[in-house]
């Protein structure tokens, strides 16, 4: 019966997406629609999806950790593609684009902040042996309340992150397909939601392995074409591409100085160090205190194997970011050359710089189809673990402690569909650039969980009052930011995408005074920590 | 003697985590000299010369030091310098990091489990 139910409601995504599809391709010629990149991109979806029922969820303990049986190379590219988003694929690119040296600091940001996850947290938070961030701060800090509250932060950390990736598919369903925006947003949600029902998380691992291998493969292989058409060095182009910023900043190649655009590569030239400094600690901060991607240090059998794991997905994700300045750097070049005929978008840059170069179609099919894949494979990552903290956190472990394994299934299920279509509904009018987006979900994650692990993991003295606190501290300080008027002088001291700026160091203060002024916690909390900390 | 518990970064006790924190220091040391020791230095050697102009998102306009120096200014495999430091080199050295944290943890916990 369950296993009907799910499938029916499976298939019934499909069709509605398939249908929606159909529908507006008959009426109305929104645009062209690109044969190969269509026939790429169908492809790989139905791919993801037999993944999915091939890899399926047997029971809560598969739906939720994957069996914990996935190895260091393995968990490491599903860190990498699970991490990896629309916002690494597409939205940074295209920040490079506009502001050059400045964006520099969302490279930077989103690869140091592994350096602080794995010396910080990775091991230690394996030790502690628990499924979910909110199970490690509702054990950790001996309190429902804050369980309750961190994971309702965890859906609201998923559900920004994830308004960011719809945005995504939207722009390249919409480029492939020729549907409109719109559409474009209900047809992927359809199909993430598909994939995701069917197979659970060990569908979800299996398949970021995959999405991984087709991230990297789309992302890279088009780098050599363009390189090569362009004139530079072209058997690496991560190095050639330096001499192409190079020319864009003093000329060269085919730009005269009088046209060459030094912001481009100048430091300060678009933005003030401050800001640089601030973006990139809040991108790492962030990244420290990701619920999902902390959650995905459960899934290894051995300690050993988090910390490796950690390792291989920096290794994975280097791959990609070393590549990805290239799109923008080649794409500038272009520009300034005066290549025209392409109507360009920040956030498709990565597809335009193919355009731009004069490459046939199928190249910017290629990357256009990876985009949407990086951009799945985050989106399943991201409703796993909003639904998880709702189904697992919130419903089992506070509301029905007594619930069997059937109705958690379920409730995890239809928390999955709301959050689902919650999400394609903002995403309808997305609010800034992708990067930017998730740069918020970044700066929320830095300023609430990031604080409660360190401290929770770094210094027994920290109590429950303290969490609690700290995070309405953390969570307020994220929405100050974002509603305080942009030409104020808080939101240029705090910006909306740096707010761990201010938000770190005074979570951090407060919830060190509170602790010293409430109940130490109990023995038992600190002689746990002392085993994590002690391997004995 | 009652064993003390309270776990403190700055006051590691047992001897397995004092050998620990000794690493994770200096890794983070590391870390942030590396990236944001670099910035600070850009800003310090710029030429004072060159100068752009920066709208603020209050919308006021300022001048400042566009951070041209020899940093930016020499060639380094076709790059200007601190593009390909910030670009390339910082990664290879995050993931160096990590690697010899990983290398050096999984000797320490071989280390005491034999014992």
């Amino acid at each position: 019966m369950k296993r009907m139910l799910q499938w029916g409601l499976s298939l019934y995504f499909v069709m509605v997406a398939g249908n929606v599809f159909a529908k507006e391709n008959l009426s109305v010629n929104v645009g062209e629609v690109r044969v190969f990149p269509a026939i790429l991109m169908i492809s790989l979806l139905v791919l993801f999806i037999l993944v999915g029922v091939f890899s399926k969820a047997k029971d809560t303990e598969d739906y939720w950790a994957a069996g914990r049986g996935v190895g260091q190379l393995g968990g490491g590219m599903a860190i990498a593609s699970n991490w990896m988003s629309a916002a690494s694929y597409l939205g940074m690119a295209g920040l490079i684009y506009l502001k050059g040296y400045s964006a520099m600091a969302y490279i930077v940001g989103w690869t140091g902040g592994y350096v602080l996850l794995l010396v910080l947290m990775a091991g230690q938070i394996r030790r502690y042996g628990k499924y979910t961030a909110p199970d490690f701060v509702g054990d950790r800090y001996y309190s429902t309340a804050a369980r309750l509250m961190s994971a309702l932060i965890v859906i609201l950390i998923s559900f920004v992150y994830a308004v960011g990736q719809y945005k995504g598919i939207g722009m390249m369903f919409n480029w492939i397909f020729g549907i409109n925006y719109e559409m474009s947003v209900i047809v992927g949600t359809g199909v993430v939601l598909a994939y995701v029902l069917i197979s659970g998380m060990l569908g979800a691992t299996k398949n970021m392995q995959v999405q991984y291998v087709v991230i990297v493969i789309t992302f890279l292989l088009p780098l050599f074409f363009i390189a090569s058409k362009l004139g530079y060095f072209s058997a690496v182009p991560q190095i050639g591409y330096g001499a192409t910023v190079w020319d864009i900043g003093h000329g060269g190649n085919g730009i005269t100085a009088a046209t060459a655009d030094p912001s481009f590569y100048l430091p300060f030239a678009n933005n003030t160090a401050y800001h640089w400094f601030a973006l990139c600690i809040t991108l790492m901060l962030g990244t420290a205190g990701l619920p999902h991607v902390i959650g995905r240090f459960y899934l290894v059998p051995r300690v050993s194997d988090a910390r490796w794991q950690v390792v291989w997905g920096l290794f994975c994700i280097a791959l990609v970011y070393w590549s990805a300045p290239c799109f923008a750097a080649f794409a500038k070049f272009s520009n300034i050359a005066g290549v025209t005929g392409v109507t360009i978008s920040p956030d498709a840059i990565v597809v335009n710089a193919a355009e731009l170069a004069g490459l046939p179609q199928w190249f910017s099919g290629f990357l256009a189809a990876g985009g949407v894949s990086a951009a799945f494979s985050t989106v399943g990552g991201l409703l796993m673990a909003g639904s998880s903290a709702f189904a697992h956190d919130i419903y089992f472990r506070v509301l029905r402690p007594n619930a069997t394994e059937e109705s958690k299934m379920k409730v995890a299920r239809i928390g999955t569909i709301v959050l689902g279509v919650a999400i394609a509904v903002i995403a309808m009018n997305p609010p800034a650039f992708i990067a930017q987006i998730t740069a918020v979900a970044f700066s929320m994650g830095a300023n609430t969980f990031f604080p409660m692990f360190l401290l929770g993991i770094w210094w027994s003295r920290t109590t429950k009052e303290a969490a609690i606190v700290g995070m309405i501290v953390g969570m307020t300080v994220t929405f100050g930011s974002m509603l305080a008027p942009k030409t104020s002088l808080f939101a240029y001291y705090v910006p909306f995408t740096s707010s761990a700026i201010l938000g770190v160091p005074l979570v951090i203060t407060t919830m060190i005074i509170v602790s010293l002024m409430t109940k130490e916690p109990s023995a038992e909390i600190k002689e746990l920590l002392y085993r994590v900390h002690n391997d004995e | 003697m009652e064993k003390d518990i309270n776990i403190n970064f700055f006051k590691p006790v047992g001897e397995f985590m004092t050998r620990d924190v000794k690493m994770k220091k200096l890794i983070i040391v590391i870390w942030g000299v590396a990236t944001y020791g670099f910035l600070l230095l850009l800003k310090l050697v710029a030429d004072p010369e060159a100068t752009v102009e920066v709208t603020l998102s209050t919308g006021e306009v300022v001048t400042q030091v566009s951070g041209k120096s020899f940093l930016t200014e020499t060639q380094f495999l076709g790059f200007p310098f601190h593009y390909w430091y910030s670009a390339q080199f910082c990664i290879l050295l995050f993931i160096f990091l990590c690697w010899w944290y990983c290398k050096f943890i999984d000797k320490l916990e071989a280390e005491f489990s034999s014992k």
